[in-house]
């Protein structure tokens, strides 16, 4: 059984692409970009080397699963989640579902989506997927990092669905269940933006929002002495343009997006002024991706030294900056 | 849409060349269709060059490719390249 009218489309990310696509299914008119913006999925968070990182990481997007609750909350529907201990039982619930024709998302480690050619695969516990059928032993996969449809058999499924490690998926899975009639986007819209601004800018953390930008500014400077040696500094400054640019973040670590949802936001709710915040966060995401072409640049030719790393410190400085007056400028405009 | 022009296709490549500092290559050896990544073209590129290539267009172009999946694509050969500034400067004309 095939769910044929489902509309396989690609997305800049895998959480925000499959609740789009799951909305548009239950007959949501809504882009990726205003799925995003709606739910606050911006966010920016340094985290220095802990019992939890084992080396310092940042990122730059709400944690896996804000996004479907913000959304839920904002846009005033519902979605069921089921989450399982029990694999067998995990598969057999998803089976019921598709055989009632409910297109299903899927929590997944991206490691055992067979579909993804084996250099691209990582481990990575919180991909996620809809599941659009079931033929024989083999499911039918809408991947929004796919141009098409795939497939994937009942085992690998069951391997990515129930695999261990931190954030493990626990067989989680969702749909729709409630759409409602009617949809204030006026209030989702602003009520969204008021969460990103204050995510940016308020949350009294020195890790989180542009607190967190001045600190990963700060502490990079120090990771050359929590690096085991040169090569694994490499490996770790070349990440920040793996985080940034390469993991499904639409670009310039999500700022390219954001800005998109500007721009559809102000035509919705009637704000010009969203028009020009959206030209401006286009062109401090240039900036961030400045970051990403420098750091992959010396992390590639091993050219690590103080100088540089204080280059990319300033650089990172600079972003906090433009982004702290920027966000200050979107809170006033949406007050 | 009109196809893209040799002059264009002969931008591009004079454009990564500048842009990645390659001096060894003769210009008439690149070929258009073969893949820049990991192919057999005489420019073989890796991602580091891809992310300066999807800058150096931006600048020259004044087109931003935000997107890391279209990057892919839009970077795969120099026909690719060419095919999807020639669609963008038409677009920004219209």
């Amino acid at each position: 059984m095939i769910i044929s009218n489902f509309d396989h489309k690609m997305a800049a990310h895998c959480e925000s692409g499959t609740i789009t696509s799951l909305l548009k299914y239950a007959g949501l008119d809504i882009t990726e970009p205003l799925v995003f913006g709606i739910s606050s999925g911006i966010f920016f968070g340094y985290f220095h080397k802990s019992k939890s990182f084992a080396f310092p990481t940042f990122i730059v997007r709400s944690r896996p699963g804000q996004m479907r609750k913000n959304i839920e909350k904002r846009l005033g529907l519902r979605f069921t989640s089921y989450t399982f201990n029990d694999p067998v039982k995990g598969m057999y619930t998803l089976d019921q579902l598709l055989s009632k024709n409910i297109p299903t998302a899927c929590q997944v480690d991206f490691f055992y989506m067979d579909y993804v050619p084996s250099w691209e695969k990582v481990h990575i516990n919180v991909h996620f997927m809809v599941a659009v059928g079931k033929e024989g032993d083999t499911y039918k996969i809408s991947d929004s990092y796919f141009p098409t449809m795939v497939e994937l058999n009942h085992s690998a499924l069951e391997k990515g669905r129930f695999a261990g490690g931190s954030m493990s998926p626990k067989g989680f899975i969702f749909h729709t269940d409630k759409i409602p009639q009617t949809i204030d986007y006026q209030s989702a819209i602003t009520k969204g933006i008021k969460k990103a601004c204050f995510n940016m800018l308020k949350i009294p953390l020195p890790f989180i929002g542009i607190r967190g930008m001045r600190m990963f500014a700060k502490k990079i400077m120090e990771w050359p002495n929590l690096a085991r040696d040169t090569e694994h500094l490499s490996h770790e400054i070349m990440k920040i343009n793996i985080l940034l640019e390469d993991q499904g973040t639409g670009g310039a670590g999500f700022r390219f997006m954001y800005a998109t949802f500007l721009q559809q936001a102000s035509e919705i709710i009637q704000k010009p002024q969203l028009k020009e915040l959206s030209k401006q966060l286009m062109e401090i995401g240039d900036g961030w991706r400045e970051i990403s072409l420098f750091s992959a640049r010396i992390g590639k030719n091993r050219d690590l030294g103080q100088d540089k790393l204080k280059q990319l410190s300033d650089m990172i400085s600079d972003r906090a900056q433009v982004e702290e007056m920027f966000f200050n400028q979107l809170a006033k405009t949406i007050h | 849409m009109s196809p893209p022009t040799d002059a264009l296709k002969h931008d591009i490549k004079q454009l990564i060349m500048n842009t990645l500092g390659i001096n060894d290559v003769d210009i008439k050896e690149i070929d258009d269709e073969k893949p820049l990544f990991g192919g057999d073209n005489a420019l073989t590129l890796d991602s580091v060059d891809a992310i300066e290539i999807i800058m150096a267009i931006q600048r020259t172009y004044g087109i931003r490719i935000s997107d890391q999946h279209l990057a892919r694509e839009v970077v795969r050969s120099i026909n690719s390249i060419a095919k999807f500034i020639s669609d963008n400067q038409a677009t920004l004309k219209n």
